[in-house]
């Protein structure tokens, strides 16, 4: 069927005289890669992006100082690569870091790149007027000053184990000549935001909101040109449309299956998938606070024994089977495997059902009525579980969850919500439980955020369900603060075994990504903090070729974005 | 008929006015704010958080909100849209279109379809023709709008993929197709979203026609014209369906409504970029002068529909101009 729908198309582009010079097919650089997604991008400025299809924009139309490697080291400069700087040096202190710039670098308007960009990146992200996301990433790096137009040095308030991270992987580099004249409240409604200009290996073409995004390879790149010729984001309005044009020959790559879909997939085949691991992990968190009176502790949850008891009454591998089959593993805590810190070994609460119930007798929660729940003092032991409706995957985690509880003797109504409601309960930590999920840094310090007593007391933190221990608070630090591997893996290690150990959440799953893709795309390593970040060596054989693949670039793609006023092209 | 008409125009106001007040403050007491979902990050801070917000003067009490929104459409504004970074005047300016294309094509489809099939229905009355189209009609007058659309989207893009899954063109193609090939291209996005509201609004006008027609066929002067030795065909032409017709005009403006609503529906499972489309997702998104001004923009729609068929009802029947 996907054969028929290329001739059609064939058919079409020839009638209309349209094909593409098959030049382009005789080398190795050419072909589209079009991309199923479920949402539009927020935004395409760096500094202010934070859906991930917008991330996945920004990173291919900018770029960074240097780029972080596959092995997601964040310690000192090992691993990292040479983009817009060729080279860098450290300050004899280790307080500066000096990066010079590629001479080779321009901008897609042809200006060439220059240090003055790198600080007016900096120091727009840090203006509170602007409202960025990253702003709180960078609170280490105190400015950035530059001694000539090739290099820029970063000073840091502190010497830290990753602030070469900090420096270079938050934020890729915008150009000021296009920014600076305006006002940064205004940035996200401007025409430059619409139009951006990056100096990363594709270009941007256009945007059609809620349609899809289009970028063209940039042949002139200083690091040469990427192997795909055009890239575009087909944005269907929810994932069944996006899974439905892949199956449907319309677009190349979708960038998670769920489990159902991989034997649909299957069935055609000019598909494949492949398998990458990520930063994700999900969990059901309790609310250690009373929703109603946050001073007083929950009158469930705030037992840490009890806590222990429902998750060993958690029989989480067989949810994670049920729920995700092979494309998921249980999650070990408040990490993911993919960090080199992690231990892949860190002793779980297990799943024992007859203790989970001695547990619960001893407690007093005791089995009284005749439906088999427990109570005490009249009280059911009972609460409610929230789930936001559009999530599929999480709504059977409540389901099964419900079911091993009542197990137990502990009745759980599950509550689906619509997403900011459920997000807007967590906010206000208005909620018993609630299954959530967090898509982390490649930087294991963000987990204070999450779970940490800042995150908790903060007045709009993402602790939602409060928990404090100072201990986990204090190890984190430690290893956050640590310039040695072993001894940064060593406490991580013990505050994860706090953490786990005071059960302030049921840790469900760490999901295996999944991609579906057409068997004509060449895919290089997928990376697991953003999968997309080898797209420019991805390529299309020229023999394997369709004609989308030699559509000739857009009249737009041709035309390099205008020049603010009074100034020249080099 | 023109005092007739200005006494309407004020009524459509008011009710114009009324549902965007509503609408209003149903959206801001709905739980979550536009800064929700886009700011499930834990490295936001609540700085970040409280400056986007003030930005677009969500920190204000909501009867001040209220006030400044009631100031800018009196200037003709309908607001900023912030999950499209654009006027909401702009976002809707570029969906009515669409929407109106939609909505364009079901009517007429709809209405010629529907009086079709009466026709037929009416011409073999009491056969197993008149019983089939009869039950046919009974079912997809009794269908939900969204449930037909997704039977249609799983059977054409899914199991028997002939048409594309959505969108109002290729985003991949359209642009480097010629004139002919943007023309097959943009038919091709428009069929199904079209099919399925043509289905569902044909088989009331079907229905309603098939009544009109029956209720005339005994009339003085149908006999009179089979006395002529008219055949029936034409009898039913030229003489029953231009006075069952009436009826049929109230119709337009009934089922504009249900049309806009199905609309919304139809256009959010085919991704129709229609003004349902925008406002569908602004609810989710809560971008909340989107969904006011979508409102209010098919609030218009609304009342302008049943206006004009009202109007077209009183130019036939000189008794209502009284």
């Amino acid at each position: 069927m996907a054969a028929m729908r290329y001739a059609r198309l064939l058919c079409a582009l020839v009638v209309c005289g349209c094909v593409g010079t098959e030049s382009s097919s005789a080398n190795n650089s050419g072909g589209t890669l079009a991309i199923s997604t479920g949402g539009d991008p927020d935004v395409l400025i760096p500094s202010l992006v934070q859906s991930v299809v917008g991330a996945q924009i920004t990173d291919m139309i900018y770029d960074r100082l240097a780029d972080i490697g596959d092995s997601l080291n964040i310690l000192g400069d090992k691993g990292f690569v040479q983009r817009l700087s060729d080279h860098w040096t450290w300050g004899a202190d280790s307080l500066s870091i000096a990066f010079h710039i590629n001479p080779k670098a321009k901008w897609h308007d042809g200006v060439p790149v220059r240090s003055n960009d790198v600080r007016f990146t900096i120091a727009s992200t840090k203006d509170s007027t602007l409202g960025s996301p990253n702003a709180s990433l960078i609170t280490n790096i105190d400015s950035v000053s530059t001694p000539d137009s090739a290099t820029a040095v970063y000073w840091f308030h502190a010497r830290s184990p990753q602030q070469f991270y900090d420096a270079v992987y938050p934020l890729p580099i915008m150009p000021e000549h296009v920014w600076k004249s305006i006002p940064p409240a205004s940035w996200r409604a401007s025409d430059a935001a619409k139009n951006p200009v990056g100096s990363g290996p594709y270009r941007f073409v256009r945007w059609i909101p809620k349609a899809a995004v289009e970028l063209v390879a940039d042949t002139a790149n200083y690091r040469g040109a990427p192997k795909l010729s055009r890239l575009i984001w087909s944005i269907a309005p929810d994932f069944p449309t996006a899974l439905t044009r892949l199956l449907s020959g319309e677009t190349d790559f979708i960038e998670q299956l769920r489990p159902e879909n991989v034997p649909e997939v299957a069935k055609h085949p000019e598909l494949r998938t492949k398998q990458n691991h990520t930063l994700q992990y999900s969990f059901t968190q309790f609310n250690l606070r009373d929703p109603v009176n946050h001073a007083r502790p929950h009158p469930i949850f705030g037992n840490r024994q009890l806590r222990r008891a429902l998750t060993m009454a958690t029989n989480r591998a067989a949810l994670v089977r049920s729920v995700y089959d092979s494309l998921a593993l249980p999650a070990l805590g408040p990490t993911v495997r993919a960090y080199a810190t992690t231990d892949p070994n860190l002793p779980q609460i297990p799943f024992d059902l007859p203790r989970a119930r001695q547990i619960l007798d001893s407690l007093g929660w005791r089995v009284t009525t005749s439906d088999s729940m427990r109570s005490r003092n009249g009280r059911p032991l009972q609460f409610t579980l929230s789930v936001p409706s559009s999530s599929k995957i999480r709504i059977q985690f409540a389901v099964l969850i419900q079911e091993q509880l009542r197990q137990a003797g502990v009745k759980v109504d599950v509550e689906q919500l619509d997403y900011p409601v459920f997000l807007e309960k967590q906010r206000k930590r208005g909620f018993d439980a609630a299954i959530g999920q967090w898509s982390t840094q490649p930087s294991p310090g963000a987990v204070r955020g999450s779970w940490g007593t800042a995150g908790s007391r903060a007045a709009s933190g993402n602790n939602y369900g409060s928990y404090e221990n100072p201990v986990f608070d204090a190890t984190v630090d430690s290893a956050v603060a640590s310039f040695d591997p072993a001894t940064r893996k060593e406490l991580l290690t013990k505050a994860y075994e706090t953490i786990i150990q005071d059960a302030p959440a049921i840790w469900l799953a760490e999901p295996i990504q999944t991609v579906g893709y057409h068997s004509r795309i060449q895919l290089t390593t997928m990376r697991a903090d953003a999968w997309w970040a080898h797209i420019p060596e991805w390529s299309i054989p020229a023999d394997k070729r369709i004609p989308r693949d030699n559509a000739p670039p857009s009249a737009a793609s041709s035309t390099p974005p205008a020049l603010p006023a009074g100034q020249k092209t080099p | 008929m023109l005092r007739y008409i200005a006494q309407r125009l004020v009524q459509a106001a008011v009710i114009v006015a009324i549902v965007a007040t509503i609408t209003f403050a149903l959206i801001h007491l709905a739980p979550g704010d536009p800064f929700s979902a886009v700011m499930d990050n834990p490295d936001v801070s609540e700085t970040v958080r409280q400056t986007m917000r003030a930005q677009y003067g969500f920190d204000r009490p909501l009867p001040e909100q209220f006030v400044r929104y009631v100031s800018s459409l009196a200037h003709g504004q309908l607001g900023w849209s912030f999950s499209h970074e654009r006027p909401v005047r702009e976002v809707l300016g570029s969906a009515l279109p669409n929407t109106l294309l939609l909505m364009g094509v079901a009517l007429l489809g709809s209405f010629a379809f529907g009086i079709l099939i009466a026709l037929i229905q009416v011409s073999r009355r009491g056969s197993v023709t008149d019983h089939v189209l009869s039950a046919l009609s009974l079912f997809f007058f009794s269908m939900p709008d969204f449930w037909l659309a997704i039977l249609a989207f799983l059977t054409f893009t899914y199991w028997l993929p002939i048409f594309p899954s959505g969108g109002a063109v290729d985003p991949v193609m359209h642009e480097y197709l010629g004139l002919g090939g943007r023309i097959v291209d943009r038919l091709r996005h428009l069929a199904l979203p079209a099919l399925t509201l043509i289905l569902l609004a044909s088989a009331v006008v079907a229905r309603y026609q098939r009544a009109a027609l029956l209720d005339v066929l005994p009339a003085d002067y149908i006999r009179t014209a089979r006395l002529k030795g008219l055949t029936e065909p034409e009898i039913l032409r030229r003489h029953a369906l231009r006075n069952a017709l009436l009826p049929i005009i109230t119709l337009v403006g009934l089922s504009f409504p249900a049309l806009l609503t199905g609309t919304f529906f139809v256009e959010k499972i085919f991704a129709w970029p229609g003004m349902g489309y925008a406002v569908v997702l602004a609810i989710g998104t809560r971008d909340y002068p989107l969904v006011v001004g979508g409102v209010i923009i098919g609030s218009i729609l609304v009342t302008l529909g049943s206006l004009l068929s009202d109007v077209l009802y009183a130019l036939a029947d000189p008794r209502l101009r009284r």
